[in-house]
C-alpha cells in the first residue's frame, strides 16, 4: 500500500520513453519509488523478489514479477548473476539498482553492461574509484576537493611533530593499525603534541604490535553536509544544491533536510562548486552525491561519494523540483542533462524522517513485530515513501527503515512544522518505532535553531528522552486502551438494563 | 473488581463503576466518566473523558493493546485476574530475548544446575553478542532455542524449574 502525492517533482514531456522495460533490483520502499517513475515515463517495470516477498508492496505494483532464489532474502537481492539471467529472460534494456544491495558494485554494473544491457548509474571504473576510500580521497586531493589534513607515519618522530603542528589543532592522534579507540588522543595545543604522540606510539605497540601512528585533524561538532550531482558522464556535471544530515544515530542519518540549516550562502557555493569539480573531473555519469564534513569554523572536507541514488533525495526532488530517478534513466540512455546550473533554483525547505522499526530508548535496537495499524497524513506537501500493508511482519531480514515521510515548508521553520504534524498523523502500531522520537528531535530549541551536528543526539540524549507520562495521560491512555479490548465491549454490548448500574467487571 | 493493565511496566487497575445511562471507570480509583464511546475498531478513534475529547490510534489483540496518544505510543497489557490470582512471581523463571537475533552458543543443558549470574546461552543481533544468564539460582528446565535457531524480541530462550516451597 503506497500513497504518495508529489506535486513538486517536474513532468516534462516526453516524446519517446528511453526504456521500453526496466527491471529494478531492489525492494522496499525505494523500488516502489523508481517504479512510480518509470510508470509516469511509460516505461514498463519489472520487480525481482525472494520466495518470503511474494505480497511484497514492490512485487504487487509491478508489471512483471521474476522469483529469486536464495537461501535469505538478502541473498537473493545480492544475487547480481541470477538478476541479469532475470533481466535478459524478461526482455529488460536496463537494470536500476536502487540504493544499497548492488548499487555500489563495480562489477554488477560490468556484468549488466556484458549481458547488452544498461546500468541505471555510473561506469564500473567511476563505481570502483569512489568505493576505495584511499583512491576516492587521493582522486578528491588531486582534483582540488578539500580533503582532511592529515600527516601519515614516517619514522622520524621530529618530522612528524613538524608537520602535525602545521596541520592545526584539534589533532587526532591515531595507530595506524589502531581500532576501539585505543591509540587515540585529542591533542589541543603544540605544548601537548610530542608527549601525545609518545603515548600514542607506545599504546599502538603495545595493543598493535605496530608502533606507527598518523594525525588528522580534529573536527568538533562537525556537520554531514553532502552535495547532490548530474553528470552526463561527458565532462558535464551540475549540483543540484546540498542536504545536510548532521542528526545521525549509529552512524546513520535519521534525519535530513535540503537546503543545510544555516549554512552561509558563500560557503554553500564553494561545497557545491567542490562537488561539481570532482564530478566533472571523473567524468562523471549519472546522479551521484559528495560527502563533506563542515566544522564549526567553516572548514570542509571531502568524505567520500555515493554513486548511487540516496536514501534522502526525495528532500532534493521536494526543493528543486526535479524527479532524480527520471534524471537517471534519461542520462542512463546518453540523453543529454535537460539543465543548465543556473535554471535549478531552490523553493522553500524539506525534512526527511527515517521510519525505523528499533527501540529509541534502548540504544535503538532493532524491533520486530506485526503491522497492527497503518495510519498516515497525506497532502500536497507531504511524501510518505514506504512499501508497508497492514499486516505485514517486520522482521530482521531487512534493513529496520521502514519508510520515509518527506514534508515540505516554504522555508524551514515551517517544514519543521509541517513534519511535527505529520508525525503526530502517522501510526505504525505493532511494532516498535522511532516515530515519536522523531517528533522530539524536531521539535527540539536546538534543531530548529539549526545547531545541528553529528553528535547532536548524544549531547541532547537527556532533552531528548521521552517526558515522564503524567497521571492523566496515563489514565486516558488506559481508558483508550480499555475501550478497545473485546472482551469490554461485550460486557458492554451484554450489559442488560437491570443491570447496567450496577458496576462489574468479571471474567 | 477489574482487571489490572499494564502500562510502562507499571500495574493498574480499572474498574466500571457504572455502565449506563453514561460509563463511569475508576482508573487507580480515580473517577472518570466517558461519553461519546468509540466503537472499540481499531484505528483512528476518539472518546470523551470527562468532557474532553481524546483522540488517540488503536489496534487491539489478545490481551494487548498498541496505542499512539498525546505524542507517545504505548503498549497496554491486560492481566487476566485468574493468572494474577496465584500471587506468584514468575519473572524470575524464564530469560527472555532482550532482541530479535540468533542463538551462537550454548552453554548449558537441561536439567544442569546453574547459579544466578552464570551464562546459559549467548546471543547475537546486529553483530552484538550478548549472554543471557540465569536470573537465579536453579535448575534449567528447558532450552527454547538451539544454536543457530533465530527469535524475536521477548521471546522466551531459557526456562527454569519453578522455585518450590520456600518462595
Amino acid at each position: 500500500m503506497t500513497t504518495v502525492s508529489c506535486p513538486s517533482v517536474r513532468s516534462v514531456a516526453e516524446a519517446e520513453p528511453p526504456f521500453a522495460k526496466v527491471l529494478v533490483a531492489n525492494r522496499g520502499e525505494i523500488a516502489v519509488r523508481v517504479m512510480r517513475t518509470l510508470a509516469e515515463m511509460g516505461i514498463a517495470s519489472v520487480a525481482v523478489h525472494h520466495a518470503v516477498e511474494r505480497s511484497a508492496a514492490h512485487v504487487l505494483l509491478a508489471d512483471e514479477v521474476v522469483e529469486l532464489e536464495g537461501a535469505t532474502p538478502i541473498a537473493a537481492h545480492l544475487d547480481g548473476a541470477q538478476i541479469v539471467r532475470a533481466a535478459r529472460a524478461v526482455g529488460a534494456d536496463a537494470i536500476h539498482p536502487g540504493y544499497g544491495f548492488l548499487s555500489e558494485n563495480a562489477d554488477f554494473a560490468r556484468a549488466v553492461g556484458e549481458a547488452g544491457l544498461v546500468f541505471i548509474g555510473p561506469r564500473p571504473e567511476t563505481i570502483r574509484l569512489m568505493g576505495d576510500k584511499i583512491s576516492a580521497i587521493e582522486f578528491a586531493r588531486a582534483n582540488g576537493v578539500p580533503v582532511a589534513p592529515s600527516v601519515m607515519p614516517t619514522g622520524d618522530l621530529d618530522a612528524f611533530l613538524a608537520e602535525a603542528e602545521a596541520i592545526g589543532f584539534p589533532l587526532l592522534i591515531k595507530a595506524a593499525a589502531g581500532g576501539g579507540g585505543k591509540g587515540m588522543n585529542i591533542v589541543r595545543s603544540a605544548a601537548d603534541l610530542a608527549e601525545a604522540a609518545r603515548l600514542a606510539a607506545s599504546e599502538a605497540s603495545r595493543y598493535f604490535g605496530d608502533g606507527r601512528i598518523y594525525a588528522e585533524r580534529w573536527v568538533e561538532r562537525p556537520r554531514h553536509i553532502e552535495v547532490q550531482i548530474l553528470g552526463d558522464g561527458r565532462g558535464g556535471a551540475i549540483h543540484l544544491y546540498e542536504r545536510e544530515c548532521s542528526v545521525q544515530r549509529r552512524f546513520q542519518k535519521i534525519i535530513e533536510e535540503a537546503p543545510a540549516a544555516a549554512l552561509p550562502i558563500a560557503l554553500r557555493d564553494e561545497i557545491c562548486a567542490a562537488a561539481v569539480r570532482l564530478a566533472r573531473a571523473a567524468d562523471y555519469a549519472n546522479a551521484g552525491t559528495v560527502e563533506f564534513i563542515l566544522d564549526a569554523d567553516g572548514r570542509f572536507h571531502f568524505l567520500e561519494m555515493n554513486t548511487r541514488l540516496q536514501v534522502e533525495h526525495p528532500v532534493t526532488e521536494m526543493v528543486t523540483g526535479i524527479d532524480l530517478v527520471r534524471a537517471q534513466i534519461e542520462i542512463a540512455a546518453g540523453r543529454d542533462l535537460r539543465l543548465a546550473q543556473d535554471e535549478i533554483s531552490l523553493r522553500g525547505h524539506a525534512v526527511e524522517c527515517r521510519i525505523c522499526a528499533e527501540d529509541t530508548e534502548n540504544g535503538y535496537l532493532p524491533a520486530t513485530g506485526t503491522i497492527r495499524l497503518l495510519e498516515h497524513p497525506q497532502g500536497r506537501n507531504i511524501r510518505f515513501e514506504n512499501a508497508l500493508s497492514r499486516g505485514q511482519k517486520v522482521t530482521t531480514d531487512f534493513d529496520p527503515m521502514l519508510a520515509k515521510l518527506v514534508v515540505h515548508g516554504r522555508d524551514r521553520g515551517e517544514a519543521i512544522d509541517r513534519a511535527i504534524e505529520a508525525l503526530g498523523d502517522l501510526a505504525i502500531l505493532g511494532v516498535t518505532v522511532n516515530v515519536d522520537h522523531l517528533a522530539r528531535i524536531l521539535g527540539h530549541e536546538a534543531f530548529r535553531a539549526g545547531a545541528l551536528h553529528t553528535g547532536f543526539l548524544v549531547e541532547h540524549a537527556a532533552t531528548l528522552a521521552p517526558p515522564a507520562t503524567s497521571e492523566a495521560e496515563r489514565d486516558r491512555a488506559l481508558i483508550a486502551a480499555l475501550l478497545g479490548f473485546h472482551e469490554f465491549r461485550e460486557l458492554m454490548a451484554g450489559v442488560s438494563e437491570p443491570h447496567a448500574s450496577i458496576g462489574f467487571w468479571r471474567n | 473488581m477489574g482487571p489490572t493493565l499494564i502500562l510502562e511496566g507499571n500495574a493498574h487497575t480499572v474498574e466500571v463503576l457504572r455502565w449506563r445511562p453514561r460509563l463511569v471507570v475508576l482508573v487507580d480509583g480515580r473517577r472518570h466518566e466517558v461519553t461519546d464511546v468509540d466503537d472499540g475498531r481499531d484505528g483512528h478513534r476518539s472518546a470523551v473523558v470527562d468532557g474532553a475529547v481524546v483522540e488517540f490510534m488503536r489496534a487491539a489483540d489478545d490481551g494487548r493493546c498498541h496505542l499512539r496518544i498525546d505524542g507517545r505510543t504505548f503498549e497496554i497489557d491486560r492481566i487476566d485476574p485468574r493468572d494474577a490470582a496465584g500471587g506468584d512471581d514468575h519473572s524470575h523463571d524464564v530469560v527472555r530475548a532482550p532482541m530479535p537475533g540468533v542463538v551462537v552458543d550454548v552453554h548449558r543443558s537441561a536439567g544442569e544446575a546453574v547459579l544466578r549470574g552464570e551464562k546459559i546461552v549467548t546471543i547475537e543481533s546486529m553483530k552484538l553478542q550478548t549472554a543471557l544468564v540465569a536470573p537465579r539460582d536453579g535448575v534449567v528446565a528447558a532450552l527454547r532455542r538451539a544454536a543457530g535457531d533465530t527469535f524475536d524480541k521477548d521471546a522466551v530462550i531459557i526456562e527454569l524449574e519453578p522455585l518450590s516451597g520456600e518462595a
